[in-house]
């Protein structure tokens, strides 16, 4: 009972000498949310609508999503006196996996920040097998693709104006390295994508920052795409993946900037 | 202040009040455990997922070791999940249906039951019925094509041999035997179920040589535009061999059994099923949910030249409209050397998986 007594005013010690700082610390740091959100052609996507055909791309082709996978990697705040926080290293967002779709551990002071992020990664951090949940994720890509990892994994079917839907084709639209010479002697190009989101005002309070991924800009701007033609195998597509790295230049965007 | 100051009184009043509690259970204190990692997982994969409310502990396991070989979990005492998950067949069952103990054959061909601690999606079974490892090992006890025995029943005969009470004491600190803490010590003995001793993971640790043959394997499994394996059973980087998620990869046009969609009810999953990891192919025949290919050769030819269409098939399998990947026979044979080099010949005479009873 001594004991017990004596560890308890131990532990009112602590919290009596910390008021000050915790108080200034709340007043410091406010959370941050950043969701990520996705369209097509200005429709909202989620998990409920996969597998539908109900999208129809720049080339006329309309096409189902089933599968949405895509890695984002160093988000980062900048404030105005050019200060960079790093919040998270990276991150795979999965729309089958509700848990995936938000960065919700951020603890920003209020101010006005500059907000960038990567989608994939960079050449000096996609280094095969060193993150051992995208391992798990089998998010790798085999070293005679140029090794690291994946970028995205966009899946689903798709009908060709005319087709009937009976039994659609299927497509596989992954994002890599560029690699040239797949096999043992391949060489990789670092395709990733910085993406500036621009300025962000965090206030006191929460803040929720949406960042929309619009799918349908993968298909056609600059290139349009045939999926007739690029619906699978394109790993070791090197014009392919430059391609692709073309058009995700205007995916993504800040949809709204919320704060209650 | 006055709040943290009241809190402080809360906490206190806590403690003492715990005290009798405390006295109650002095005798109570199993052993934690850690699973033994294989070094490739170390390297390469996540810390197993432990549930914060089943901690391994050495007692636990033992409790869990001992009822994983109870053949009284069964309505006439005859069958044990070793019945259908044997050490000896990679923890799987060589009979395309298992048999229940009315004489009655299921449906689906006995999952292999290693390396469950790094099943990351928490979805268990070929349709992802069960949602965590605890609730999983529930439902064969009661299941009428296999155990077809009731929990309250199982209780009571557990609760009538001392060596049980004796051994949910040490376990859990209780004497009353439940449900939920047959299926706490199942799965902790399940989770320490670990395969990564194959001749493959050797070679990852440079302490093995791959032959030409197995090499060439390889080089298909990694080959988008031949086997195409890696997207959906791991990689070298990935030693589950398995993605853990789950896939219609063409075996019907129409389906007798719709799998995950089974389960949530959505069209859009009819026909999917689990991605089974790819260890231990050497014991683990027949082989697909249905145990309908009874040789890997099967398996093999059926992406190369089987695959049919369905309204769900996956993407991933994009040569459907040729029937498969079109192997030659050459990179059949490689393939099948490849995944034969991912056995484990060590698990089935592992001493701590043994029949303690």
């Amino acid at each position: 009972m001594f004991k017990k007594a004596a560890f308890l005013v131990l532990l009112v010690i602590p919290f009596m000498a910390c008021d000050k700082n915790e108080d200034d610390q709340v007043q410091q740091n406010t959370p941050v949310r950043i969701d990520f959100l996705h369209s097509f052609n200005e429709d909202a996507v989620d998990f409920s609508n996969f597998n539908t055909i109900q999208y129809t791309n720049g080339f006329g082709t309309s096409l189902s999503i089933t599968r949405l996978r895509y890695l984002i990697s160093q988000v980062s705040f900048t404030n105005q006196e050019g200060i960079k926080t790093l919040v998270k290293d990276y991150k795979l967002v999965d729309l089958s996996q509700d848990n995936s779709l938000a960065i919700n551990d951020i603890l920003l002071p209020p101010g006005a920040y500059n907000l960038k992020m990567r989608f994939g990664f960079t050449e000096a951090t996609n280094t095969s097998s060193i993150y051992p949940d995208l391992n798990a994720a089998s998010w790798n890509v085999p070293e005679n693709l140029g090794g690291g990892y994946h970028y995205m994994q966009l899946e689903g079917r798709f009908l060709d104006p005319g087709d009937t839907p009976d039994e659609p084709f299927l497509y596989a639209y992954h994002t890599i390295s560029a690699v040239q010479n797949p096999g043992p002697e391949n060489t990789r190009e670092d395709t990733s994508i910085e993406i500036d989101l621009g300025e962000i005002t965090i206030t006191q309070g929460a803040t929720q920052i949406n960042v929309n991924m619009h799918i349908d800009q993968w298909f056609e701007n600059p290139n349009l795409w045939n999926l007739s033609e690029l619906n699978g195998m394109l790993m070791g597509n090197y014009t392919a993946q430059k391609m692709m790295q073309e058009n995700g230049q205007n995916v993504f965007s800040l949809a709204s900037n919320m704060s209650d | 202040m006055i709040q943290k100051i009241l809190f402080i009184f809360c906490l206190l009043y806590i403690t003492l009040s715990c005290g009798e509690d405390d006295n109650q259970n002095q005798g109570y204190s199993p052993t934690p455990v850690n699973i033994a990692v294989p070094a490739v997982f170390s390297q390469l994969l996540p810390a197993p997922e432990i549930p914060a409310n089943n901690p391994l502990t050495q007692e636990g396991i033992a409790l869990g070791r001992a009822l994983f070989y109870e053949k009284n979990l069964s309505a006439d005492n005859t069958l044990s999940c070793a019945g259908c998950h044997r050490p000896n067949q990679g923890f799987s069952d060589q009979r395309r249906y298992s048999i229940g103990i009315d004489g009655i054959a299921g449906f689906r061909n006995s999952m292999p039951i290693v390396n469950i601690a790094w099943n990351t999606n928490n979805k268990f079974n070929w349709d992802g019925s069960a949602n965590s490892l605890e609730e999983q090992v529930l439902e064969p006890v009661i299941n009428e094509i296999e155990m077809h025995n009731t929990w309250p029943n199982v209780e009571q005969t557990l609760q009538t041999d001392p060596r049980y009470v004796t051994a949910f004491s040490n376990a859990f600190g209780t004497s009353t035997i439940s449900q939920e803490l047959v299926a706490k010590a199942l799965a902790q003995f399940i989770r320490t179920l670990v395969s990564g001793n194959a001749k493959f993971d050797n070679y990852l640790l440079g302490q093995a040589t791959l032959t030409p043959l197995e090499e060439q394997g390889l080089a298909v499994f990694l080959d988008e535009n031949r086997g195409d394996c890696f997207h959906c059973h791991g990689s070298p980087s990935n030693p589950l061999w398995t993605d853990n998620d789950f896939h219609n990869n063409g075996l019907d046009e129409n389906f007798t059994d719709l799998g995950l969609g089974d389960i949530t009810g959505d069209p859009a999953q009819f026909g999917l099923f689990k991605s089974p990891s790819l260890r231990n192919l050497a014991y683990t025949a027949p082989y697909m949910h249905d145990g309908r290919f009874q040789t890997l050769e099967q398996v093999i030819d059926h992406y190369s030249e089987g695959l049919v269409f369905s309204p769900t098939i996956d993407p991933l399998m994009k040569t459907v409209a040729q029937g498969g990947v079109q192997l030659t026979p050459q990179d059949k044979a490689a393939l099948k050397a490849f995944l034969l080099s991912l056995s484990d010949h060590s698990l089935a005479n592992n001493p701590a998986y043994q029949n303690p009873n």
